[in-house]
């Protein structure tokens, strides 16, 4: 363990109930780095990508990147990696907190898990063993009560859990570490569900090695100051990832009423970051060796929404939550986040499918009756508790919603779907791209569906970094402009999906020079990657996970704004402004690579060093 | 219209006039209180021989004292903003959003970070009627 990693995989047998583990060479590692991008490798390898997303066959990966327990600022994420079945393609989601350094710990750079238990089961690992053992004492229980009883025995064990929602396979259903930190899109916690694997714990007592132990104290110094240095920093730990909130609403990016309505500054001012920070906050917390502390910890004492002190709601829950459903109560937010929380849902697809059938039901299209007589009217914060219960569980109208919002809409009619703002079936983040057309195609062309976090369009449009020393950018771009945005959206990909390989969060991305990041991967690796080197590898993940969906049959067809973003707004900054896709297609296909159909062409493949890849796509 | 050049007494006059009278602005800015200090770093070469120092000072959606300072009492506002000459003009020619070069780090703030950005929309306000201040440049002479 002396170049970040830990030198071996767990690999689990669920049906079998076998352990064991396997090994990866440097120049692979090289080549894919880790995260995301070394999970997509091996599935392309070896895996099935015909199984249902559901099924046994269907491998649920974790992977750490390098950086993970290094202590690095930021680098405590993993990704989480499988068959998605909320979009039936490449699904992956990471996060930060603290599983990823203790899995490093306990001496592994990664998991993957095949086949399904016959009943619910616990992966235990600590220092180099791994067991399975019944989960009957936790099944049924929610994250919070399963993270409780399975840190008993020792407060430092780690947990990764899900919660009723993923054991009875809501499709957005997320996976949650020690309680506060999730892997919340493409629905990962449903196939955790599907496999009957309630929770993964890790303990390890193993200090990952570096290359250059001298230089990275240097490089991590840097990094400090760096941060001390950054307003963006200080407003994160300020203010959290609401922080966004006011700006937001200034610039239209702020989604409202289910994407219809393009301002409204009063309901912003009681959700945004300082707003919860001056009522409900009761301190800030960090994942593993962050010194940013951007998670909020938060307790409502009294009222019909009280909670106890918990995790807080990111600026995106904010919005599902609060603007798109047009609720001004920030303690029913933090509400709907604990609940959120406790069922393991993805308050991001938890909160569009509810602003989806608000609409409907506004519309005529949901009666009362079809909604379980749940009055479903807009920021009606009661019945949007009861509806998490149902989903969870799968209660009457709460099974139609736990499908996702796609398969909602359908399931009401054919027209209904008009409602719902999704790309390849992953709801839209909380970014409108109206008001900034970069993050329109770069939710076009996520591999995993809608995101923002595939890529860092928003650090780039909204002027939030300043990267010459990586490519050519602008200082400012008008965000009402689609022309040109392909390059940036291109270039804004290749550094966003390296930090993800890293295991770097983009926040610490965004506070960080490039030089600090590029030096400290090095320092730790024992590499000697340049820029190019690394912007190679986010290229490369990106075509990889472009050409599994090709195989998953993804073309052209699928890279398509929803009709909620076609539709102009009458008022708010990004009024009157839509995203030209077929310009933006152009160009960045264009750029990427692909063919007019979308499918990715070989000479890109063998530039990018695919050729395994190349022969299933041209075979 | 009457041209200013940027940095002087009666540059800031202008400024302050246009904030006055903007009703715009009153209500935008009806919550904010205090003072904001402007130090624009000494740049030889852009004529601009020894650092800028400005208060201005706002109360409500009023405007107060607007004055060409000395470094004691810029040091008494609420809020400091400090950068570089060529940052400043191009905040004040709005080629630079203020939020997104206090974010990069282009302008430094001393203050409470919370306030500045729950009012936003007041800076950004503020900076809007500067650009309407016909403006002389002093590398630009
Ligand atoms: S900035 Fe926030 S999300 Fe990122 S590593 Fe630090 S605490 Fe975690």
């Amino acid at each position: 363990m002396q170049n970040g990693y830990a030198g071996k995989f767990l690999q689990v047998d669920l049906t079998g109930g076998v352990c064991s583990s396997f090994t990866i060479q440097e120049e692979r590692l090289k080549k894919f780095i880790g995260g995301s991008s070394l999970a997509a490798s091996l599935y392309l390898e070896r895996f099935n990508l015909d199984a249902d997303p559901l099924s046994a066959e269907n491998p649920l990966m974790l992977m750490n990147g390098p950086l993970v327990g290094s202590g690095f600022p930021g680098s405590s994420r993993f990704a989480m990696a499988a068959k998605s079945p909320q979009t039936g393609i490449w699904g992956e989601a990471a996060c930060g907190g603290n599983f990823g350094p203790e899995l490093k710990r306990a001496g592994y750079d990664g998991i993957v898990i095949t086949g399904k238990s016959p009943h619910p089961v616990i992966l235990s690992i600590t220092n180099n063993s791994a067991e399975i053992s019944s989960a009957a004492y936790c099944w049924g229980k929610d994250i919070y009560e399963t993270t409780d009883i399975l840190k008993a025995p020792d407060k430092n064990i780690k947990v990764l859990a899900i919660g009723p929602a993923g054991e009875n396979r809501v499709i957005f259903s997320a996976i949650a570490n020690d309680k506060a930190h999730f892997i919340g899109r493409t629905g990962l916690g449903a196939v955790m569900g599907s496999k009957n694997l309630k929770a993964i714990t890790a303990r390890g007592n193993q200090a990952p090695g570096k290359a250059n132990e001298e230089k990275y104290k240097e490089i991590f110094k840097a990094a400090i100051a760096e941060i001390k240095n950054s307003a963006f920093a200080e407003s994160l730990h300020l203010m959290g990832s609401d922080a966004a909130m006011d700006l937001g609403m200034m610039t239209g990016d702020v989604p409202i009423k289910n994407w219809t309505v393009g301002e409204d500054f009063e309901l912003s001012a009681k959700l945004s970051g300082p707003t919860l920070t001056e009522t409900y906050l009761t301190k800030a917390h960090a994942c593993s060796n962050c010194p940013v502390a951007c998670k909020r910890v938060v307790a409502v004492k009294d009222g019909p929404f009280r909670t106890e002190e918990g995790p807080g709601p990111e600026y995106e829950t904010c919005c599902t939550f609060g603007t798109m459903i047009m609720n001004s109560d920030l303690a029913a937010v933090i509400k709907a986040n604990e609940l959120c929380n406790r069922y393991g849902m993805d308050t991001i697809s938890a909160g569009a499918t509810i602003a989806v059938v608000m609409e409907l039901y506004e519309k005529g299209i949901i009666s009362l009756e079809a909604a379980d007589h749940l009055d479903l009217a807009w920021g009606n914060m009661e019945a949007v508790m009861a509806l998490l219960g149902k989903i969870a569980r799968r209660e009457g109208f709460g099974d139609i919603l736990a499908r996702g919002s796609v398969s909602a809409a359908t399931h009401f009619g054919a027209g209904a779907l008009d409602s719902v703002a999704h790309v390849k079936g992953l709801d839209l983040p909380m970014h409108d791209p109206r008001g900034f057309h970069g993050m329109g195609l770069a939710y076009m062309m996520s591999n995993r569906g809608a995101c923002h976090l595939q890529h860092a369009a928003m650090g780039m449009e909204q002027g939030m970094v300043s990267w010459p020393q990586l490519f050519e950018m602008k200082e400012d771009y008008d965000g009402k402009t689609s022309q040109g945005k392909a390059q940036l959206v291109f270039d804004s990909e290749n550094y966003g999906i390296l930090g993800n390989s890293l295991s770097l969060c983009h926040y610490l991305l965004y506070c960080l020079k490039p030089e600090t990041v590029r030096d400290a991967f090095n320092a730790i690796t024992g590499f000697d990657f340049g820029f190019k080197d690394l912007l190679a590898c986010g290229a490369r993940d990106w075509t990889l996970k472009r050409g599994i969906n090709n195989l998953l049959g993804i073309t052209v067809k699928d890279d398509v704004l929803p009709k909620k973003i076609l539709t102009v707004l009458t008022e708010g900054a990004a009024e009157g402004s839509v995203p030209d896709m077929k310009l933006l297609r152009d160009e960045y296909y264009a750029i990427r690579g692909l063919t007019t159909e979308g499918v990715v062409s070989k000479e890109k493949l063998l530039e990018l060093g695919l050729p395994e890849l190349k022969e299933k796509l041209y075979p | 219209m009457a041209t200013h050049k940027a940095f002087t007494q009666e540059w800031l006059d202008a400024w302050k006039q246009k904030i006055a009278g903007s009703q715009e602005y009153k209500e935008i800015a009806k919550e904010w209180e205090g003072s904001v200090g402007l130090i624009c770093n000494a740049d030889p070469s852009k004529s601009i021989p020894n650092p800028v120092y400005l208060f201005t000072d706002y109360w409500h959606g009023d405007v107060r004292d607007f004055l060409v300072c000395d470094e004691a009492k810029v040091q008494t506002a609420k809020f400091i903003m400090t950068g570089d000459y060529a940052r400043w003009k191009q905040v004040a020619k709005k080629e630079l959003d203020a939020t997104k070069a206090l974010m990069q780090g282009k302008l430094k703030l001393k203050g409470d970070l919370t306030y500045v950005v729950r009012n936003v929309k007041t800076i950004n306000k503020v900076i809007d009627l500067l650009t309407e201040v016909q403006t002389v440049w002093p590398d630009d002479v």
